[in-house]
């Protein structure tokens, strides 16, 4: 992939327009145009249905049926092959589901190395190394050997959390990352978050209804009825 | 490189798949299992039905049989004589009866015995008889044959009983009776029997040896003396004889044999084949039957097969999403269900072999005493395993591939977006 300027938008999106056509045709996204720094540390915010997740499933490069176009890294994503995609998010995307976390019969060790394993650019040792660094980053090295179902819902969202780390992401996306956290460790993903932004150049892009969460953010979107009314 | 490590997460995410649900994939495999060992069982069952029945047929027919029997007389010396329009009047007509002999018999065995395809050659000669003990006359035939020759290709010395069948080879006035007609004659082995030919002549044969064969019909009727005498009592020449018999290498050749000798030998050919077509039916009958069950069976454990990957696969459907979403491809997830489809092929088909080759050496000591036998046949082939193995394992790739490929087109976001 071509490497990334200082200078260039992590992400890029214009005009993005998508319909929901059941139970009846209906605009969810009336045309969301944004850019995103490298390194910046972002919330998006709005009510509940205002289109925040539909949103960042499009980024996210999963969901391909819209209108307008997406860049990542300063490449158009937009109508590229679904191969071509899932490649891409392996190396360059790490994502926090809102609910369905983990592979409930692996580990969370397990699962936290699975992306590394299947990107394939390091070692055994050094994915198992990074795995255990991450687990200890959000202070779950010593449920590291557990199966992922024994775990509490917390600390599965904080696994997913590890999970989405290990590959070294250019963007991490997160859908209320930190929902279902107390606040001690809410606010310890923060500080991670805001630490890999800052200090490694990582961009973070994270939906949350959590107005604390968003002013500790560099810049906050709101949405609206599928529009962003504030940059 | 980067390949390998890939395809090791598909494998291991397999791995994991088919032990966290242990009953799941035993059952699976049970499947399996069934399938391909009564595909083996059923197979090498009538395998060895058919090579008992062949044992059976050739132990008294041979794969090719040259004689004059069927040789049409169409010669009709009026109509060659007068023209058709002709009317005539021919008083006392008589058939004169046609040949129904070999006189050339060196010969022809010279010229069987120059195929390369032909393992044992050997003439006969055959003819009613009456035999004559006191008072008591039974109808039946005298085989006058080479012993060495007969023996090679009949394995008539293991069938006498009593006596030793080689010692038709010097013993000139020694015979060799069919144990019913020794027992209806009511003669014992060194007894004496008188036989009366057709035309007329007679002679006293010492019993030598009695033969059991698991055909009644021959050990009620039959005796065999040696060819030389036979020829003595008919008033022949050493080159007579009723018929040749010839047995190939491979038994499948007959064809080509006749093809490429039958302008040489100038007689009736007849193959075994011919002379046994319902032979050849029964076993391919059963041979269809075998398969046709066994192929049901493997069918009926790929439908199992596809339920529980089907069964799998939507249990599955949040992990499947949540591995695409982390940038694990379609051909991925298409790698991922099929290594657990081929698994349990590969696993139903070792046990299905195991189990297969079980039940047939246990009913291999099944007692059924008929006909020769003493237990049940069972009769092992190559290609029959072969066959079991290449069956069992494309049919699970083919029940696991369905559902794997629509494991490997989910759309994530409609899941995850639930
Ligand atoms: N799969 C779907 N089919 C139809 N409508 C949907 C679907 N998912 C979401 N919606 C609708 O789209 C709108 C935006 O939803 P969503 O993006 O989940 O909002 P938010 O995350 O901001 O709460 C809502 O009105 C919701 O009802
Ligand atoms: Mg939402």
């Amino acid at each position: 992939m071509t490497t990334v300027n200082k200078n260039t938008n992590a992400l890029e999106v214009k005009n993005l327009v998508k319909y929901f056509y059941d139970p009846s045709k209906f605009q969810v996204l009336k045309g969301v145009s944004f850019d995103v720094k490298k390194g910046e540390f972002l919330s998006i915010i709005g009510k509940s249905g205002s289109g925040k997740s539909t949103l960042l499933y499009v980024l996210s490069t999963m969901d391909t049926d819209y209108e307008g176009n997406l860049s990542l890294n300063g490449q158009l994503l937009t109508g590229q092959t679904q191969n071509k995609l899932s490649a891409f998010r392996n190396e360059h995307i790490g994502f926090v589901f809102q609910f369905h976390y983990l592979l409930p019969e692996f580990t969370a060790l397990e699962n936290v190395m699975l992306p590394a394993k299947k990107l394939g650019k390091m070692s055994l040792e050094e994915i198992e190394h990074k795995a255990y660094e991450s687990l200890r980053l959000l202070d779950l090295h010593e449920q590291a050997l557990k199966g992922a179902n024994k775990l509490s819902g917390g600390q599965q969202q904080r696994v997913a959390i590890a999970r989405a780390l290990i590959n070294n992401p250019s963007i991490i996306m997160g859908d209320e990352p930190t929902g279902n956290l107390d606040s001690k460790n809410s606010l310890a993903v923060q500080d991670i978050f805001r630490d890999l932004a800052h200090e490694f150049g990582q961009t973070i892009i994270c939906v949350t209804h959590d107005n604390d969460f968003a002013r500790r953010t560099d810049r906050t979107i709101e949405m609206e009825d599928g529009l962003v009314i504030s940059h | 490189m980067a390949d390998k490590k890939k395809n090791k997460v598909n494998r291991q995410i397999a791995s994991t798949h088919l032990t966290s649900k242990k009953w799941q994939t035993v059952v699976a495999i049970l499947g399996v299992t069934f399938g391909v060992s009564m595909y083996i069982f059923m197979n090498s069952f009538m395998n060895g039905v058919n090579k008992t029945q062949d044992d059976l047929a050739f132990s008294n027919l041979a794969h090719i049989r040259i004689d004059n029997e069927n040789e049409k007389n169409d010669y009709d010396p009026v109509k060659a004589v007068f023209s058709p329009a002709t009317i005539f009047n021919i008083s006392g007509r008589k058939d004169i009866q046609t040949e129904t002999d070999i006189k050339n018999t060196n010969e022809i065995v010279d010229i069987m015995n120059r195929q390369q395809e032909v393992k044992d050659v050997t003439s006969q000669v055959n003819f009613s008889v009456f035999f004559r003990n006191g008072s008591k006359k039974i109808n039946g035939s005298i085989s006058g044959v080479d012993p060495e020759n007969e023996n090679r290709m009949f394995g008539s010395a293991d069938k006498v009983i009593a006596g030793k069948w080689i010692d038709l080879n010097y013993m000139k006035s020694g015979m060799i009776i069919g144990k019913e007609l020794a027992e209806d004659l009511g003669v014992k082995l060194n007894d004496n029997v008188n036989i009366l030919t057709p035309d007329g002549a007679s002679k006293n044969f010492n019993v030598i040896g009695i033969i059991e064969t698991s055909i009644k019909e021959i050990d009620r009727s039959r005796a065999y003396i040696n060819i030389g005498s036979a020829r003595q009592l008919l008033g022949e020449n050493f080159d007579y004889s009723t018929c040749v018999l010839v047995n190939l290498y491979n038994r499948d050749e007959t064809s080509q044999v006749v093809a490429n000798t039958e302008k040489a030998v100038g007689y009736n050919m007849e193959t075994w084949q011919d002379a046994n077509q319902q032979l050849v039916a029964a076993s391919q009958l059963r041979n269809i039957i075998a398969s046709a069950v066994s192929l049901a069976i493997l069918l009926v454990a790929g439908f199992g097969i596809y339920n529980i990957m089907n069964m799998t696969i939507n249990e599955k459907i949040r992990e499947i999403a949540i591995l695409k979403a982390m940038g694990f491809s379609g051909k991925d997830i298409l790698n991922i269900f099929l290594t657990q489809a081929t698994v349990i092929g590969l696993l139903g088909a070792v046990t299905g072999l195991l189990l297969g080759v079980g039940i047939s050496s246990a009913v291999n000591q099944v007692p059924f005493k008929v006909a020769g036998l003493t237990t049940l046949p069972i009769h092992y082939q190559w290609g029959d395993f072969a066959a079991a193995i290449i069956f069992g394992i494309i049919t699970t790739i083919l029940a696991g591939y369905f559902p794997a490929r629509k494991a490997s087109k989910i759309d994530p976001v409609v899941i995850i977006r639930g």
